[in-house]
């Protein structure tokens, strides 16, 4: 049997995902499961602010935590029953985790969100780190600048061809890794921080009650719902969620979460009959959780959440569409709990019936006046109020679609790896008071229903004839890329790979408006990790 | 040891090159620092940026100068760790990987990916 059989069992997660299923209650605590089961290796240092060796001087997010137990379990013989994995991540995610403010711009990863190309990389870590890991897996620890350097080290044993990859070959890798690099992390991402510091003092909200919820699925569209959330034992909920999609028809679903480090909410909930996976930030405060939520096998499939703490308050989360043409009728769908149903978006906008209202949503029909003025409004429920909420325009300029670079990975074909789509909406943009598409001052109309079709990217890819092998895209946007495996047809039998341009075409009146995004379709990926 | 390794992975490199003439031929029209700046621009979190050659990107942000089809030289990178966040290294890390598929080639249906280990 090869080795790596009994790990698809559970796919991705791990002990992450499951706390949300399974209790954390046990009578070992993470102190004493790491004295039982790590002190081969690790030794106490005597200190009790840093009891441990190696693992007291790092800081990390459940994922980060999860990453190296599962390490340890895979290269050094760790063997940890589930129940003391599952209480000892919540203990070292608790007591040497991330504070909100340390993983507000990397929480991509965490998200499994498809199609990043990440912004504002650290010079020493592009040239250290990049050409295997995206840059947050490093930008998510913190460490001492000691346990930076021992992070070189290890990879210099675990990796020993490090040296010789491009752009490290031709430089002295190894020291400019640990004498400058490590150093800049320990500098950087120290281990003690006053954020840290400030978040562990923080008393931190409870999360029972009930919640207003606006998201998106690629192949069901928007959907409202209120989630409730109930206590289970500490840090960990039932959530039961009840809605509906842009198209009215019900959403329904319950799963339970866990609430790592005070702040990082990991649900796991069956909606529909689909099993999907929730990885939210909670504020500060208590009152928001923004994040995403996917399917369980198919990440890709997901898109962004928005929960506002309601209770019994009026509570308006968001509106969709966020954009009216001059002249025209448009059906919105108000996201919110305990709303009135007085609408208004100013001068021009005339609110010309209330549809439907519901716990979840108000979906009222609005009108703009042939000269309403060109903008964004605020909408009002109520005494509620959204800014920038939905914008009035002449005409649509120009499109966007979103992601602009992307990948997918052929699979299937009788193979065990499956295959990894790319989803694609599209972003629309009136002129603005310049005249001119492309400047700063276009106003953005949000997303907007679009018809999609694929072209070859370049001269090479027509030659390749890549567009009859590479895949397909659907009326919403779903890219399914093309079979695994040798292809016969193609010269050399290249696999199903492809260079294609993916484009959006957005109907505005008589006009048709379209943009175009780059799509790669490549090889599978063999390692899946639960952060890139 | 040491010696054993440096000498494996020469042959490996060596062996990658005969593999991508082409992406040679284009490493030499094209000094490193344009290159670099490409793949800054090109690379999508998940993808490698080692680009010699790539494994899902080549230097170009295009396919053109990758090993096709990656079957073929699928275990001349695994033995290397050529990029070992895409394709298990064998070297080190995962050493039973596929070890019961000879030819990927033939068997690549066989071929499963490195989950995160778990309960």
């Amino acid at each position: 049997m090869k080795n790596h059989s009994m790990k698809r069992v559970i796919r991705f997660g791990g002990a992450v995902a499951f706390l949300g299923l399974a209790s954390t209650a046990s009578a070992i605590d993470g102190p004493q499961i790491i004295k039982e089961n790590c002190l081969l290796c690790h030794s106490e240092t005597g200190n009790a602010e840093a009891p441990f060796s190696r693992i007291s001087q790092q800081r990390k997010t459940p994922e980060g935590w999860q990453t190296t137990i599962n390490r340890m379990k895979s290269q050094r013989g760790l063997s940890l029953k589930p129940e003391h994995e599952r209480v000892l991540i919540k203990y070292l995610a608790d007591h040497q985790g991330l504070a909100p403010a340390e993983t507000a711009d990397l929480r991509y990863v965490l998200e499994r969100q498809p199609n990043v190309v990440e912004q504002n990389v650290p010079e020493h870590v592009a040239g250290t780190c990049t050409g295997c890991h995206s840059s947050a897996r490093s930008g998510l620890q913190r460490r001492t600048t000691d346990e930076w350097q021992k992070l070189i080290h290890f990879h210099m044993g675990q990796v020993p061809t490090i040296e010789y990859l491009a752009g490290h070959r031709d430089r002295p890798w190894f020291q400019i890794a640990l004498n400058e690099t490590a150093v800049k992390m320990g500098e950087g991402y120290p281990l003690q921080t006053q954020a840290w510091s400030d978040w562990k003092a923080k008393p931190k909200a409870a999360l029972n009650g009930q919640w207003a919820v606006s998201g998106f699925v690629p192949d069901k569209g928007e959907f409202t719902a209120v989630m409730s959330v109930m206590p289970n034992q500490k840090d960990n909920y039932i959530t039961l969620i009840n809605g509906h999609y842009a198209d009215g028809s019900k959403l329904t679903g319950s799963g339970s979460a866990t609430v790592f480090t005070g702040y990082e909410w990991r649900g796991a909930i069956v909606i529909d009959g689909r099993k999907m996976r929730q990885v939210f930030a909670a504020s500060e405060d208590g009152k928001q959780m923004a994040g995403r939520m996917y399917l369980k096998n198919d990440e890709v499939m997901g898109g962004r959440v928005l929960a506002e703490k309601a209770d019994k308050a009026a509570t308006l989360v968001s509106v969709t569409p966020s954009s009216i043409k001059q002249g025209a009728s448009q059906t919105l769908i108000i996201a919110g709990a305990n709303l009135s149903n007085k609408v208004s978006l100013g001068n021009g906008v005339k609110v010309e019936k209330v549809i439907s209202q519901s716990a979840d949503r108000l979906v009222v029909q609005v009108k703009a006046d042939a000269k309403a003025a060109i903008g964004q409004r605020t909408l009002s429920v109520g005494k509620q109020t959204l800014e920038n909420a939905v914008a009035v325009y002449d005409q649509v300029a120009r499109v966007e679609i979103t992601p602009t670079e992307s990948i997918a990975r052929i699979g299937g074909n009788g193979g065990p790896i499956p295959k990894r789509k790319s989803t694609y909406r599209a972003v629309g943009y009136a002129a603005g008071a310049d005249g001119k598409p492309g400047t700063e001052d276009d106003l953005s109309l949000g997303y907007l229903p679009a018809t999609w079709s694929l072209k070859a990217f370049d001269e090479v890819a027509e030659h390749d004839n890549d567009l009859k092998y590479a895949g397909s895209i659907d009326a919403k946007g779903i890219f399914t890329p093309g079979d695994a495996g040798l292809n016969p047809e193609r010269k050399m039998s290249t696999n199903n790979v492809g260079n294609l341009a993916v484009v959006g075409t957005v109907k505005d009146g008589a006009n048709s408006v379209s943009g175009e995004a780059h799509l790669l379709v490549t090889v599978q990926d063999f390692v899946k990790e639960l952060i890139q | 040891m040491h010696m054993y390794l440096h000498e494996e992975v020469l042959k490996q490199m060596k062996h990658l090159k005969s593999f991508n003439k082409k992406a040679k031929m284009l490493d030499a029209a094209v000094s490193q620092g344009d290159v670099e700046e490409v793949v800054a621009m090109q690379s999508v979190v998940g993808c490698t940026s080692v680009n010699d050659p790539g494994w899902e990107v080549d230097p170009f942000g295009g396919l053109g100068s990758l090993c096709q089809p990656m079957e073929s030289d699928l275990y001349g990178c695994a033995d290397a760790c050529w990029w070992p966040a895409q394709v298990p290294d064998t070297m080190s890390s995962h050493p039973n990987w596929s070890q019961d598929v000879a030819k990927a080639d033939e068997d690549w249906r066989k071929i499963d990916a490195i989950f995160p280990e778990s309960e």
